[in-house]
């Protein structure tokens, strides 16, 4: 990958680089369905897909419902044999028919587009998010990056309509040094938008840690001389492959930090289900680790506790809440309280985005709030830190409550009410702890199921799926014409 | 999996294909680059920045290539690692869609 930038990287840098080692890695993906269905999968991964299944599901290829096509099949090795153990687990990887029976969805969920002023950034709040890869290592099948990981073409703010792409390091600098260039010239805040200087970068796409240690380090080592103060790395590698947080990986991010220790490292890592990272016996179940808690995968626990050594690197948790992986309170309770052991911070919990095809997976919102809130009775304070997100294309927006009694004299809270809060705007800050409260909706997946009975709404989170309804009930021309 | 890199690189060897690499796959050869299967990913990004069309993904390697998943796998295990863009050869184009260069690739 090119180096080049406008500044000339420094000498530092140079050295960095030059220091970093890769390694090879040796993953055994299977990518497609073509090896199943060719009986010439290895025979280790070969009974992931019953021959029935397979039926199925080439049947539907080359049709509009085919699966392939909605998300391309990926899986590890890794992954496959611990899914032996795991009905979760195969739900998350396994291509299946009802994925592209209702292929409703936002073709850009969130609008990414609107917020993306460079090829493969999205820049947010003072946040900004970068593709680095358009692939993982394995796909989760709830993908919510879906049209980055087909290739999908999507429509820009030109109107144009062209597959998302990466970003280039030399643009992604330039852009950085002339935003923050503009907000120190403007007294703090950026004169277009009023967001502040742009300070951490969110390495994300698909997977970086399918990157090698050495395009890794270009990124990291040019994002620390543009300025950028905190640098998350998003990834589900410690689930698919968790090999790749080798030593030749730590010496590259201790070497970096060595360089560059003002920048923060935060390994965001995205574990859905507990089986994904413990032991199991045969039965399925969980083994008690003699020396407190439950006993991890040796790789898994290895890979945790290297990262864990290194008290200037921060690691959270992530993940959506899916049907049929984690729908779960006690899985879920049990994954909070073993992360938080070992160090593993509980950021957020997810619902499912408006994704093609989010009706596979998407639990309704209010049952994600349940059963979250379920799986965090009887866990810590420190342990029960997270929150249930959802993205709406405003911001970052938690779901707080749903309550289940009548409020006296407010209207459609008859059986309740579901109370949203805006955490992070997308356009700047000043909208951060507004409110908005809509009566229950039991089986709402997104804001849409909620739009005859707002209860109130300082954000106007609402306002754009109002407006969709009224569209779509207003007359057509062909009506108004019969009428007259 | 792998994605495959065909006759037409050798003595081409334009080098695109390293510079949008994430993994570092690719391994460099006198007049010719491999692909290592087991390091590749099958991003299949490289596919179509070749300027001379010659790597395949796994599933479309031409019949008459079918050999070149052995010519990838195993100097790939031998030669160094090429982790950034080079010039292409000399006679580049010369040599680009000249049939039966097999026999000039250097091991």
């Amino acid at each position: 990958m090119s180096t080049a930038y406008e500044r000339q990287p420094s000498p530092k840098s140079e050295a960095f680089l030059a220091s970093v080692e890769n390694s090879k890695y040796d993953r055994q993906i299977i990518t497609g369905l073509q090896k199943f269905f060719d009986g010439k999968a290895p025979a280790n991964m070969r009974d992931l897909y019953s021959p029935v299944e397979l039926q199925t599901l080439r049947e539907l290829r080359g049709t509009p419902k085919d699966v392939e096509k909605r998300m391309p099949v990926k899986v590890t090795r890794h992954y496959c044999e611990q899914a032996k153990k795991s009905a979760p687990m195969r739900t998350l990887i396994k291509a299946t028919p009802a994925e592209t029976v209702d292929l409703d969805g936002a073709p850009d969920p969130g609008r990414q587009m609107d917020y993306s002023p460079v090829e493969g950034l999205i820049h947010k709040y003072e946040l900004g998010l970068i593709y680095v890869a358009s692939t993982c290592s394995a796909h989760c099948r709830f993908c919510y990056r879906e049209e980055l990981i087909a290739r999908k073409e999507v429509e820009r703010p030109d109107g144009t309509m062209a597959p998302k792409g990466l970003a280039q390091i030399e643009e992604i600098v330039r852009y950085i040094l002339k935003h923050n260039a503009e907000v120190r010239a403007n007294g703090g805040t950026h004169p277009q938008t009023g967001r502040e200087k742009l300070r951490e970068i969110l390495m994300s796409g698909g997977d970086p840690m399918v990157l090698s240690n050495s395009n890794l380090a270009s990124w990291l080592s040019a994002l620390a001389e543009a300025g950028i103060e905190q640098v998350r790395i998003g990834t589900k590698e410690m689930a698919f492959f968790p090999d790749r947080f080798d030593a030749t990986f730590m010496d590259m991010l201790d070497k970096f930090h060595a360089a560059y220790p003002g920048v923060q490292l935060r390994m965001m890592v995205h574990f859905n289900h507990p089986d994904e990272f413990l032991q199991m016996d045969d039965a399925g179940g969980y083994i008690d680790d003699p020396a407190g808690g439950l006993t991890w995968l040796p790789n898994t626990r290895r890979a945790v506790a290297e990262l864990g050594k290194r008290e200037w690197l921060s690691i959270d948790n992530q993940a959506p809440i899916i049907k049929g992986i984690n729908d779960d309170a006690d899985a879920l309770r049990i994954m909070q309280r073993e992360l938080r052991r070992h160090r593993i911070e509980n950021h957020y919990f997810f619902c499912g985005r408006d994704i093609v095809g989010h009706k596979a997976f998407n639990v309704p919102i209010e049952e994600a709030w349940r059963i979250l809130n379920n799986s965090q009775k009887g866990l810590s304070g420190v342990e029960g830190h997270a929150l249930l997100s959802i993205t709406h294309y405003k911001g970052k927006t938690e779901v707080v409550a749903v309550t289940n009694q009548p409020i006296k004299g407010v209207a459609h809270s008859e059986r309740g009410v579901i109370i949203f809060k805006l955490l992070r705007s997308a356009k700047d800050a000043p909208d951060k702890g507004k409110v908005a409260i809509a009566g229950r909706n039991p089986s709402a997946i997104w804001f849409s199921g909620y739009t005859d009975r707002v209860v109130f709404d300082e954000l106007g989170l609402f306002d754009e799926y109002i407006a969709l309804e009224k569209k779509a009930q207003a007359p057509t021309p062909m009506q108004l014409a019969a009428v007259e | 999996m792998a994605v495959i890199v065909g006759e037409n690189c050798i003595r081409c060897k334009h080098t695109d294909c390293v510079a949008v690499c994430p993994v570092d796959c690719f391994y460099e050869g006198p007049n010719f680059l491999a692909i290592h299967p087991d390091e590749c990913i099958d991003c299949a990004l490289c596919v179509p920045k070749c300027p001379v069309n010659a790597i395949y993904a796994e599933g479309d390697v031409p019949q008459d290539q079918a050999e070149f998943i052995e010519l990838n796998r195993e100097p790939s295990a031998r030669w160094p690692q090429l982790r950034k863009r080079k010039s292409a050869l000399p006679d580049a184009d010369r040599w680009n869609g000249v049939p039966g260069k097999r026999e000039y690739l250097e091991r």
